[in-house]
Formats: C-alpha cells, sequence, structure tokens
C-alpha cells in the first residue's frame, strides 16, 4: 500500500503553555517576574526541578535537574513549591478560552490541549489568524504573563510537533508544502513518542533521519522495525492522517509518592501507604467504581525494582479493603530494601451502579455504609477530616500534587467546576 | 485589610493591606482563583501593592475573614 501525505486542510490545533507551571507562578506573584525561577517537588537540595521559567532555561537548567544542579547553573535561581490549586485554575481558565472556538477540545495534560476544527463555523476563518486570537485572548482571560506555543495541522502527532518548532510563543503550521523540510531540520527522538530505543530499533533497519522515516514502506515499518500494528500506525501518523484521535475508558486508579525520607521501615511503609489507598479509594469511590485487581510497585534507592499485582475474586471498595491488600503485596517483596518511590493502583473496576440490594445486610454493606458516611464527612468539611488512625500527624506527607499526563483526571476537574 | 465591595457586580475586592504598622495599598489584582475545602469556599487573590510587593491573601466565604499567607517581594528567592 502506498499512501500519499494527507493534503486536506490543516483542523487540529495544538496548545502548550509555556512553562506552566513556573508562569503561573510568575503571573500570580510578580515580582518574580523575568527573573529565574523553578518550580521544583521539594524546595531541598536533592528536590527534582518540576518546571524551570523561560528565565531559568536559558541559563541551561532543565526539567529532573535536582535544585542543587539548578543553583549551580545560577546560584540566585528561586526554588518554589507547586502549587496545585493555581494550576489547575490556569487549565481551566484555558480550557473555558477555547471552548468558545470548538466543541471538540480535548485535555492532554495539564498545559496542552488539542482542538479539532472540522466542520466548525470558525474553521473558514483561517486556523492561523484564530491561533493569533487565542494568543491574545489567554492573555485577557488568563493571564497578560502566559505565552503558548500553537501548532497546526492535520493530526495531532504534527500539530505538537509544530508546536515544538519555535519556543517560547511560537505559531507554525505544518502541511503537505512543508512537512518534508520539517522533517529535515528534526532527529529521529524529536518526533513525539520516539525514545532512544525506539531510535536504535529504527537505525538497525537504515533509518536514521524522520525524513528516511517517512520514506520506508509500509511493509519494513509493520513486519520489521516495530514487528506490529504500531507500524501501521507510525506510516499514518508521518503522513499527516489522524491515528491518535481515540478516548479511552478509565483502566486503573492509582497513586505513586516518591518518599522525602527514603526508608525500608515496614512501620513507616505501612503508613504510607495506607495514605496513598485513602487517596486512591476516594478517587475510586467518588466515581462510582469498585476494583478487582491491585497493583503495587517499589522502585529501591539502589534503583532495582519490584512489583506484583494480584486479580481477586471479592471486590475492593473502601480504603481498608485497598490497603489490607495492598500490604499482603508488600509483604511479598522478596527483600526489603530502602524504598524511593511507592506506587499503589487497582484495576478491574466496574461500576458501583446499579448495585443488587442484599437481603440480609453482610458485613461488607455495613463496612461500605460507613465508608459512604466518612466520605461524605469529608466531602463537606474538606479532605482528611476524618481519616484512619494510622494517618495521624500526616498532613505534610504525600501532599497534593499535579499528576502529569493525566487526561482522566482533567476530565474529573471539568465535572467538578 | 480593606476591601471593597461592589453590589452591582456582586463582587469584593481587596484595596489595601495593614501589615507591620504599614499601609500598602493594592494596584492590582494580578490573578484570582477559587478553591473549595469541603463545603467552605476559598478566594485566594495574588495582588500587588504600589512598592511592587505581592501579597497572597485568602477570603474566608464562610466567616469573611481575609488571611494573609505570604508575601514576595523583589528579594524573593
Amino acid at each position: 500500500m502506498n499512501l500519499p501525505i494527507n493534503r486536506n486542510a490543516p483542523s487540529i490545533m495544538h496548545i502548550d503553555l509555556n512553562s506552566c507551571f513556573a508562569t503561573a507562578e510568575q503571573q500570580a506573584y510578580p515580582p518574580l517576574r523575568g527573573r529565574p525561577l523553578v518550580i521544583a517537588a521539594y524546595t531541598t537540595p536533592g528536590g527534582c526541578v518540576v518546571a524551570p521559567s523561560i528565565e531559568a532555561k536559558k541559563w541551561g537548567i532543565k526539567t529532573g535537574m535536582t535544585v542543587r544542579d539548578a543553583k549551580l547553573l545560577y546560584k540566585d535561581v528561586i526554588v518554589r513549591d507547586p502549587d496545585p490549586q493555581l494550576i489547575r485554575d490556569v487549565h481551566l481558565k484555558f480550557h473555558k478560552v477555547l471552548a468558545d472556538y470548538s466543541p471538540e477540545v480535548f485535555p492532554k495534560s495539564i498545559d496542552e490541549l488539542v482542538i479539532d476544527f472540522e466542520g466548525t463555523h470558525v474553521f473558514k476563518r483561517g486556523l492561523v489568524e484564530i491561533a493569533r486570537e487565542i494568543k491574545q485572548k489567554i492573555r485577557q482571560e488568563v493571564g497578560e504573563w502566559i505565552s503558548c506555543n500553537i501548532g497546526i495541522a492535520t493530526n495531532r502527532f504534527l500539530a505538537k510537533l509544530a508546536a515544538g518548532l519555535h519556543k517560547p510563543d511560537g505559531l507554525d503550521t505544518i502541511s503537505h508544502k512543508n512537512l518534508r523540510e520539517v522533517y529535515a531540520g528534526r532527529t529521529l527522538t524529536d518526533l513525539n513518542g520516539i525514545n532512544t530505543r525506539y531510535q536504535a530499533r529504527l537505525n538497525t533497519y537504515g533509518v536514521f533521519t524522520p525524513l528516511d522515516f517517512l520514506e520506508a514502506s509500509l511493509d519494513i515499518l509493520k513486519k520489521q522495525v516495530f514487528a506490529s500494528i504500531n507500524g501501521y500506525y507510525w506510516y499514518l501518523r508521518l503522513r499527516g492522517w489522524e491515528i491518535d484521535a481515540i478516548d479511552f475508558n478509565r483502566k486503573s486508579f492509582g497513586q505513586s509518592y516518591a518518599l522525602k525520607e527514603q526508608t525500608d521501615d515496614p512501620r513507616q511503609l505501612i503508613r504510607l501507604l495506607m495514605k496513598l489507598c485513602e487517596k486512591m479509594g476516594r478517587r475510586l469511590r467518588g466515581n462510582n467504581y469498585r476494583a478487582y485487581g491491585i497493583h503495587l510497585a517499589l522502585v529501591y534507592t539502589d534503583m532495582t525494582y519490584w512489583h506484583m499485582g494480584r486479580t481477586l475474586q471479592i471486590p475492593l471498595y473502601t480504603t481498608s479493603d485497598l490497603y489490607k491488600k495492598a500490604v499482603w503485596i508488600l509483604n511479598q517483596q522478596p527483600v526489603w530494601k530502602k524504598v524511593r518511590d511507592l506506587s499503589v493502583s487497582c484495576f478491574h473496576l466496574e461500576e458501583t451502579q446499579p448495585e443488587q440490594l442484599d437481603l440480609f445486610e453482610s458485613e461488607m454493606a455495613k463496612n461500605k455504609k460507613v465508608t459512604t458516611a466518612v466520605d461524605e464527612i469529608n466531602n463537606k468539611y474538606g479532605e482528611f477530616v476524618i481519616t484512619p488512625a494510622l494517618m495521624m500527624d500526616m498532613d505534610k506527607e504525600i501532599i497534593d500534587r499535579i499528576a502529569f499526563g493525566q487526561v482522566k483526571e482533567l476530565e474529573d476537574l471539568y465535572a467538578r467546576r | 485589610m480593606r476591601s471593597f465591595y461592589d453590589r452591582n457586580t456582586n463582587r469584593e475586592l481587596p484595596q489595601e493591606v495593614i501589615w507591620q504598622g504599614r499601609t500598602y495599598k493594592i494596584n492590582q489584582v494580578a490573578y484570582h482563583w477559587p478553591v473549595r475545602r469541603g463545603r467552605k469556599l476559598l478566594h485566594i487573590f495574588s495582588v500587588v501593592t504600589d512598592n511592587n510587593t505581592s501579597f497572597k491573601l485568602v477570603y474566608d466565604t464562610e466567616t469573611l475573614y481575609w488571611i494573609l499567607e505570604e508575601v514576595i517581594d523583589e528579594f524573593a528567592n
């Protein structure tokens, strides 16, 4: 099969807020504007930089560095904690601006949205003009310090690539006219979804540049390089055909935590696990699900990891159910080593409504009623007003964070608005 | 804290902050975001004063109290 490059008029726009966490802080606190600033998971020297400001990036500071390294590059860099409530509000305002243009607005992450203009009345005005207007509106309605990159193309993959061409505050279009030219100036790992492992695999088959990738035949991609349907998807994606407009249903709920003080003490670990299970359980129940599976993953300080998942016959619903099974799995780890990252998730979800009523009230039904009552109290008076005793004095542990790329959380956020 | 309630727009906006014996006139609300803690609604205002100092002010709609949560000036680090 030889499929040509998509020659339709570009109708997909990818919008990406520049250094979102840092510019939101600079918007809120003007004395921070124009100064190198980083938002870090922890402000201590070992804390990880989550987002550097545009000014900090000029000093070579990058996401993923430690605060210590950021200070080596620029000793007076301002270090601040993330403010999840501020960022969520920025996202909601950002979403509201875009929702005026098309009903098809899809969150990709807390700072990225995709709009499909196909069939909308504004499409005829031209997307470049609309993009300029959106930039202006974001400055007016979200904040004058907030800027964004906009990419326009025929599919989501190329629109994201276009949004990254000129940072910050860029506006680029990729169409059949300049597709080859854009690919010529990029490396394989510049393509979203191609990491160094895929690059190595592509190299083995003589594909060294995005242009080689574009020229590769469907047979080579499908049967040799990717050895799966992914080869066909890449063949379409690279030519500007849409393959990523898929809405995935929710498959699991999970929580993870990078330990401030790394430990192998079971008493500490189970307390953290209890809080993770309480947060996960609140989300599970809030979305009217119960789970038939639980998974635990541990990353140790020596960078080795261990994980285990279990499918169960009896559904997990209360925090206590989740916690008991998570501890059961924790106790099966072959060696107790110092833990640096702790993650728990539940899967095999089933909706709780409608529910078969018991003829005789079981112990499970009683526990469910207690949990519902506790959840209602926490909904009314605030998170963690009533908690299990194991969570006492844990207010400063596992605090509210923005999950990267968690699109489902953003949909929950729109529903709560 | 001095604030101004506009009955036409039904909005209450901070006007002046009196902090450590000094009055700071608020020039601009740089950002405002509402936050729910349970059923309680809080309005958070980040404001800029005439000497380029930022205050993070929290307005509790239940008690009608203002809380000064943070002060950021040009010496922030």
